[in-house]
């Protein structure tokens, strides 16, 4: 499905931060990823841990990019357009479906069809509110589940999250897992739950200061290693 | 406590802030000595009593077709401000395009007063008249505020949705959705302007509250221009009453039927204006291009240069800068008198009156008032300048400054609202002093009708003697000249972009 060689990525500092103007432009970015090799196949769930600043989030940017027009992307920045209700916000992930005057008429509007759709989306994540409060009065669970219903409407065959379930309790991170990786043919998620990651996904691999550290392809993994990984850096 | 070291000559520089402020004092009082400020009127206490006399009794019931004229002037705004958005929203996509945005500063520079007296020759006494001098510097503004406000939107919520969508979809959901109620909120305040526009525009002649308010004051009668006033004021301060955004269309279409009739255009009018009238003395029945008398339209263009455009200009810029540092202490003021930082909430309520009061005045009304009591100078137009801007910023500044939450420490109010609140709000009360010195400067020219000799003077006395090619010119000037102003403050608010910037 996708096979990545040697990859170096940048962060643009100037982009995070206002104060790049006085350093020259080799020192405003800063490498996040090291010579980075790695290929994944069709039908793989493959979960991606490591410390914070690992580079995990630059990673799956960069796979998004590639995959764009096969995956959907659950980003941690969520992008809520915080004026729409719950129910728009939901319809964004279908925007490619429709023609655009649809689009507008349904902002207006709402279609039946979708309704009844993401009703049952709603359901499905245990959102339990009414569809047309407008998403800035929720809770950060609440919004989480948002994004991630976007993500799910979008009906991709890959799915690509970004700790899609970092607000939720762990009960409901594992049911809600489970229905993301049954409707999806390949996942690829950063996760924070480490346990989780090992026992629900195929494929682990685990990235530290921007380099492959293991992958539990070509490597048995056992869960001393990465409770070490993470004691290492929390050290350095 | 441990003995500090004592330390000499501690060098301690000003705030970003504090030197723009220094340098807007510095210049005005420079340029006190060259301006015409002086107080000439010897007796103002008579025609003071007969003002407040007025104030206290007004009379609703001396204007005739007063509900007329309240209707026509409503129309004017709505129309107005609803052509300009169909003109002014598609604009703002395509904004960053040098051509469109120099299109729109030369257009917006204009001031409503300028466009109607072009228009006038043209339509005559027309609603088109109106209507279109409200329309054109509207639409330019709508595009460069919806542009800025579109620009400032986040872009993380592009990144999730599909890239596949079609441009349309994406942009609706993705951006507009994300600013339509700041969209709302600029619009809602441009009605309220458009309102003052209108009336305004009633000074030459158009049949809107401007102009029974004119002939009030000009009169004495100022029982009937204080009840005009209250009218006016009361208007605009209930616009979310009477207006909300969701009745806006059916108000379109109630203001396009209950428009006065629009009198059929006389098209030889437009022709000879075109062909005849705007074009310079040296240009009228010249054939070919090898009759053009060049030494006659050279000393004509001279002339008016030398003459006219820029004893205007800089009467013009004089009374600007006097009028922004004016305009600098009362938004303090009045900004200290409405804060809810500083008094207890009922008190509040008095301070928005007054700034309610102080920014529906028309400057023009202001300025005939002080005009009575000061005599003739510069002097009036700088109070009604500084008042009415000063209440416009303040107004925005009490917004602001509400809705910062209190420091948790031990301090009185007065403290507090030195030391926390306007530190806060200072920046953003500079940079809105900064876009307003622009309206400033295209505000002046009201006060030339007035006889105060800006380039609005100048303009308007080439319309009276038909000489539009002279008024075209020197319209002209005054536009370059706001976009010159606009491209400097905008220079000296670009450096401190980042708010770490110290007051």
């Amino acid at each position: 499905m996708i096979t990545i060689d040697k990859l170096n990525l940048h962060y643009d500092r100037t982009a995070g931060y206002n104060t790049g103007k006085k350093t020259g432009k080799n020192k405003a970015s800063t490498q996040v990823i090291f010579d980075l090799s790695l290929t994944i196949s069709e039908g793989e769930k493959v979960a991606i841990i490591g410390p914070s600043g690992a580079g995990k989030s630059s990673l799956l940017h960069h796979l998004y990019q590639t995959l764009q027009n096969r995956a959907a992307l659950c980003s941690q920045r969520q992008g809520l357009v915080d004026n729409l209700s719950i129910y728009h916000n939901i319809f964004m992930g279908a925007l490619a479906r429709h023609h655009w005057l649809f689009n507008l008429v349904n902002l207006i509007r709402p279609f039946k069809q979708d309704l009844n759709n993401i009703t049952a989306l709603c359901q499905q994540l245990e959102l339990d509110q009414p569809l047309t409060k407008k998403v800035d009065k929720l809770s950060g669970g609440q919004r989480q589940r948002v994004a991630l219903a976007r993500a799910l409407y979008q009906q991709q065959d890959i799915f690509i999250g970004d700790e899609p379930f970092s607000a939720l309790d762990p009960l409901m991170t594992s049911r809600l897992l489970e229905s993301v990786l049954a409707q999806h043919n390949s996942v690829i998620m950063v996760m924070h739950d480490r346990e989780l990651a090992m026992s629900a996904f195929d494929r682990v691999i685990a990235l530290d200061k921007g380099r492959l550290v293991f992958d539990s392809k070509q490597q048995h993994v056992d869960q001393q290693q990465i409770t070490k990984l993470f004691q290492t850096s929390a050290v350095a | 406590m441990p003995q500090l070291q004592q330390v000499k000559n501690t060098h301690y520089p000003l705030g970003y802030w504090q030197k723009v402020t220094v340098l807007i004092w510095l210049i005005a009082l420079l340029i006190i000595p060259f301006a015409d400020i002086e107080i000439v009127n010897f007796d103002p206490l008579l025609e003071l009593t007969l003002m407040a006399q007025g104030l206290m009794a007004p009379d609703f019931f001396a204007t005739e077709y007063l509900f007329q004229a309240v209707i026509q002037t409503i129309n004017f705004a709505i129309i107005g401000v609803c052509l300009g958005l169909v003109l002014g929203a598609p604009l703002a996509l395509i904004y960053q395009h040098p051509i469109v945005s120099s299109c729109c500063a030369f257009f917006r520079a204009i001031h409503e007063i300028f466009w109607a007296l072009l228009f006038l020759q043209i339509f005559g006494l027309s609603p088109m008249t109106g209507i279109l001098a409200i329309t054109i510097p509207f639409a330019a503004t709508f595009a460069r505020v919806f542009h800025d406000i579109i620009n400032q939107s986040s872009d993380s919520p592009l990144e999730s949705i599909d890239s596949r969508a079609d441009i349309i979809s994406r942009f609706t959901y993705g951006k507009i959705a994300q600013v339509l109620p700041q969209l709302m909120a600029y619009t809602r305040y441009r009605f309220e302007c458009a309102l003052r526009s209108s009336a305004v525009l009633g000074f030459i002649g158009m049949p809107t509250l401007g102009f029974y308010m004119e002939t009030a004051f000009r009169q004495g009668n100022y029982n009937e221009g204080a009840a005009l006033l209250i009218i006016f004021v009361t208007l605009i301060g209930t616009i979310s009453y009477w207006c909300p955004p969701k009745l806006m269309m059916v108000y379109f279409i109630i203001a396009c039927l209950t428009l006065v009739d629009i009198p059929a255009v006389d098209s030889s009018l437009l022709v000879r204006f075109i062909s005849q009238d705007i074009l310079p003395p040296a240009l009228v029945n010249v054939g070919t291009f090898a009759e053009v008398q060049w030494a006659s339209l050279t000393t004509w263009f001279t002339d008016l240069l030398v003459e006219q455009a820029i004893p205007g200009g800089i009467a013009t810029i004089t009374l600007a800068l006097l009028a922004l540092a004016a305009t600098h202490v009362v938004t303090l003021n009045a900004h200290a008198l409405a804060s809810r930082q500083l008094w207890p909430t009922p008190l509040t309520w008095l301070g928005q009156l007054i700034l309610l009061i102080g920014r529906s005045v028309p400057e023009y009304i202001l300025a005939f008032i002080f005009l009575m009591l000061l005599g003739p100078s510069m002097l009036p137009a700088v109070i009604a300048l500084a008042i009415h801007n000063g209440c416009v910023i303040a107004y925005l500044a009490v917004k602001q400054s509400n809705a910062i939450a209190p420091q948790q420490m031990q301090m009185s109010k007065f403290n507090q609202f030195n030391y926390h609140i306007m530190p806060n709000i200072y920046p953003n009360m500079m940079a809105l002093l900064f876009y307003r010195f622009e309206i400033i400067v295209r505000e002046t020219a009201v006060f030339g009708i007035l006889g105060i000799m800006t380039l609005g003077f100048y303009i308007d006395s080439n319309f009276s003697e038909i000489r539009y090619s002279n008024a075209l010119v020197l319209i002209t000037c005054t536009a370059l000249l706001n976009v010159a102003i606009d491209i400097l403050s905008r220079r000296l608010l670009k450096f401190p972009k980042s708010s770490q910037t110290r007051c």
